[in-house]
């Protein structure tokens, strides 16, 4: 039978815990509550730049205009080198959020593996930049305080060294792997190929005879290469503040388990001090009527 | 007239959705209005004010930093990086709003020449306005 003092003191430790995680939980459900503001408003913006960037795409590929000779709308054979961006948390405590990203990354790099492609890997966040240094994969590049302090100045100083590989030939793809937020309970996870942007998903419209990307010839090039920009610019951005929101739904949950588990425990473990207690009295009781018997 | 209809959207949030008679753009080669049925189109706009008439012919003036627009039949769809919308119901929300149109103005245009076309123009807006 467990010592009774060492038996209070666990229930003491367990209860302490369980204010912590309590504490934890609390302070991720107000940090959600303005992550998911922050991400929600922009959601449109993102979906409606995707949307324009992808009707554009389509109608070059419908239209087959042979004078744009941009390589972000080709497709391209047989990839040499590709870049993968994830982003992870900065923090663990979250549960299986951060894993699954490495996870999907790992998935990744398997795959081009076998393709003999060879990978860039560039990190945001600790989690996932330590996981990999850990493990002696090399780490093109890495960040580690941008994932929890979105910031669109420096997100875009992150990603313009790819975009401008990318053009000039030197990388063929570019993913951003990341944990998005789905719902308060629910997280989703992400693996987006940004560059070369998809053209076959694009329904050509019926009348194609009709040029409908009415923009002067030499402007096309232009206008093209900064409205690139700035959609890879705004997936990078819209990751990060997406995957803001989902860290703190995922800590929020995970707080939230561990709080019940403690509470589970702190009970289990007030059983078991009673019974001692009880088995100790019993004893006790058992020596003193010993006692007066042998007395008699 | 026939009205179409209009959004604006800013990384921040939607800042204009609903009917408008006409708009003004600023595209990367100059101004150029929008009515509605126009054909379609997609262009890049540069730092400068949009100016929306509302189906009351009341005139709303946003100011933007860039942009993309996407121009079909029945829909216009703006898409702005940074946008300012001049609006307030008494003076000194005007002012307010006029000021940070001008920080806005003044972060990307790079020379004086825009900056002064541009602050003109939102001035004037906001002239009316009062």
């Amino acid at each position: 039978m467990a010592n009774l003092k060492d038996i209070q003191r666990q229930i003491k430790s367990v209860s302490n815990t369980q204010k912590t995680t309590r504490a934890m939980k609390l302070v991720s459900t107000a940090k959600l509550r303005r992550a998911e503001e922050l991400a929600s408003r922009s959601r449109l913006y993102a979906q409606k730049m995707n949307q324009v960037i992808a009707e554009i795409a389509g109608r070059i590929e419908c239209a087959k205009v042979g004078g744009i000779d941009n390589r972000c709308f080709k497709k391209i054979e047989n990839p040499k080198m590709v870049d993968i961006v994830f982003v992870t948390a900065d923090k663990g405590l979250c549960g299986g959020f951060n894993i699954q990203t490495i996870k999907a990354v790992k998935k990744l790099l398997k795959e081009y593996k076998e393709q003999n492609v060879k990978v860039r890997l560039r990190g945001i966040g600790k989690k996932g930049v330590e996981f990999f240094k850990y493990n002696e994969v090399e780490l093109f590049d890495a960040v580690i305080d941008l994932s929890s302090k979105p910031d669109k100045a420096r997100s875009d100083e992150f990603i313009r060294p790819s975009i401008l590989d990318f053009k000039d030939g030197k990388i063929d793809a570019l993913h951003i792997v990341y944990n998005g937020y789905k719902n308060m309970l629910t997280q989703e996870l992400h693996v987006n190929k940004i560059l070369p942007i998809d053209t076959t998903t694009f329904e050509c419209p019926k009348e194609t005879n009709r040029s409908m990307l009415e923009i002067e010839a030499q402007d096309e090039e232009n206008m093209l290469d900064s409205l690139v920009n700035k959609y890879v610019d705004y997936n990078l951005y819209y990751a990060l503040i997406d995957s803001v929101a989902a860290e703190h739904s995922a800590r929020m949950q995970a707080m939230d388990t561990a709080t019940n588990n403690a509470k589970d425990m702190v009970k289990s473990l007030n059983v078991q001090f009673n019974k001692a207690r009880q088995a100790a009295i019993t004893t006790e009781l058992i020596e003193i009527i010993s006692g007066v018997e042998s007395m008699k | 007239m026939e009205t179409f209809t209009l959004e604006i959207l800013t990384p921040n949030g939607e800042i204009y959705n609903g009917s408008a008679l006409s708009v003004v753009l600023p595209g990367e080669e100059g101004e150029f209005g929008v009515l509605a049925h126009h054909s379609s189109l997609t262009t890049l706009l540069t730092s400068g004010v949009v100016d929306v008439e509302k189906e009351d012919k009341s005139v709303e003036s946003i100011v933007i930093n860039w942009g993309v627009v996407q121009v079909d039949e029945e829909k216009v769809i703006i898409l702005v990086e940074g946008a300012a919308p001049i609006r307030g119901a008494n003076e000194s929300e005007i002012a307010k709003a006029l000021e940070a149109a001008k920080i806005l103005i003044n972060e990307v245009a790079d020379s004086n020449f825009a900056i002064v076309a541009v602050s003109a123009k939102i001035e004037s807006a906001a002239q009316k306005l009062i």
